[in-house]
């Protein structure tokens, strides 16, 4: 019967499941890889303004406790804000080359050469917030065995910036450790 | 003939001539498939792999142990000052210690997966769990050591807007073995680093 066989063959054809072409894969991963990127880049700079915008300055004069905190009166906290730049600089620098690998698909050493770049920006990045992060833990809760004194309790406000400015760079970091890994799968399909 | 993945050259058959005579030049050519150079370059990056990964081991190890033992107790008594200086007395230091465990426990549990991709070197999944997990293992080690550095370097040279003193004024030997315990997370991060780089390069597929 000739509907029999029509309904046989579809019948065939639908339990095969379907194969997703490799170059539609690729490219999904390479909108993705672009899409983080953007994110990264604008999580970085988020940090480094909000942490290089900190400034306060108390209204009262005291003897000895001193009355103005700006980052740069510690400079851990600016390496992070030099290191979140150099990030987000970078990151922006490699915006084209990512949008390059959306169409051309099949690319391996640039797609190395990112890898290599990501991760040694990653390390940067991860340094520099790290850093930054237990400066501001000092500052939250001090530490009595060493007579370090915690300053949080007179500036306040300076302290929310710099606790807040760090989260930017903890999620562009994340963004990064994602990013290197679907290259890494991107490299592996082809 | 056949044209898979091996490169063959079809030379016809010449019994006369042993070797390559002038005339003609002509012999039986090894056929050397294309599939057993990948592999062989593949292998060798997986030993050179392997290597790293004792070396990134030894140093994380280090990292932990010289950070574990690092007190120092002074002889004299002063009536500001503590007398006692151990890793305990930071968060900062603490996390290091546990952060460099993990990563030695870590590159330990990793070594029997990259051996097998020694023995199997056109396994591309084992290679890109190992590099999404050194990934993982470097963001761990690499803020571990960022942390304890701002720690060391508030150490050496305190901070005169917030009051900090300098601590390695009055404890020199536990600065210096903290220093070190730090010096040798760095190169554990160096060398993961370069375990990453290796992952890389053998996951390509020509």
């Amino acid at each position: 019967m000739k509907a029999g066989g029509a309904v046989d063959a579809t019948d065939k054809e639908a339990s095969k499941p379907i194969p997703i072409p490799k170059v539609r894969v690729s490219r999904v991963l390479s909108v993705l890889d672009f899409t983080l990127r953007v994110v990264a880049a604008l999580g970085t700079l988020a940090s480094a303004i909000a942490m290089g915008a900190s400034r306060e300055t108390l209204p009262f004069v005291a003897q000895f406790v001193r009355f103005r905190a700006r980052y740069k009166d510690l400079p851990t906290l600016m390496f992070f804000v030099i290191a979140n730049s150099i990030v987000c600089v970078y990151l922006v620098l490699s915006l084209p080359l990512s949008f390059v690998h959306i169409i051309w698909t099949a690319a391996k050493t640039s797609r190395i050469v990112l890898i290599v770049s990501d991760t040694v920006m990653m390390g940067l990045l991860t340094a520099g917030a790290s850093a930054a992060t237990a400066i501001v833990y000092l500052a939250h809760y001090g530490n009595s065995s060493t007579n370090w004194f915690a300053f949080c309790q007179q500036f306040n406000s300076f302290c929310g910036r710099i606790s807040g400015s760090l989260i930017g760079s903890f999620v562009a970091i994340t963004v990064l450790v994602l990013l290197i890994i679907i290259q890494s799968v991107a490299i592996s399909r082809r | 003939m056949k044209s898979g993945d091996s490169t063959t050259i079809d030379v016809p058959h010449h019994e006369a001539s042993g070797g390559g005579g002038a005339s003609k030049g002509k012999g039986a050519i090894l056929t050397v498939p294309a599939r057993q150079e990948k592999g062989g370059m593949r292998r060798g990056m997986a030993i050179i792999d392997v290597v790293l990964r004792i070396g990134a081991i030894m140093a994380a190890l280090a990292a932990a142990a010289i950070m574990g033992t690092s007190d120092q107790n002074l002889p004299f008594f002063t009536q500001f000052f503590q007398f006692e200086a151990s890793y305990d007395d930071m968060p900062s230091f603490q996390f290091f210690l546990i952060a460099m465990s993990l990563v030695a426990g870590y590159l330990v549990l990793s070594v029997p997966f990259s051996i097998v991709s020694i023995v199997r070197p056109h396994a591309s999944g084992i290679r890109l769990l190992l590099l999404i997990l050194d990934v993982v293992a470097l963001t761990l080690a690499t803020s571990a050591a960022g942390a304890a550095t701002a720690i060391v370097y508030l150490a050496h040279n305190g901070n005169s807007s917030s009051n900090w003193l300098a601590i390695c004024n009055q404890f020199g030997d536990f600065c210096k073995t903290v220093s070190s315990a730090v010096v040798a997370s760095f190169v554990t991060v160096v060398t993961v680093m370069f375990m990453i780089l290796l992952s890389a390069l053998a996951l390509r597929k020509h």
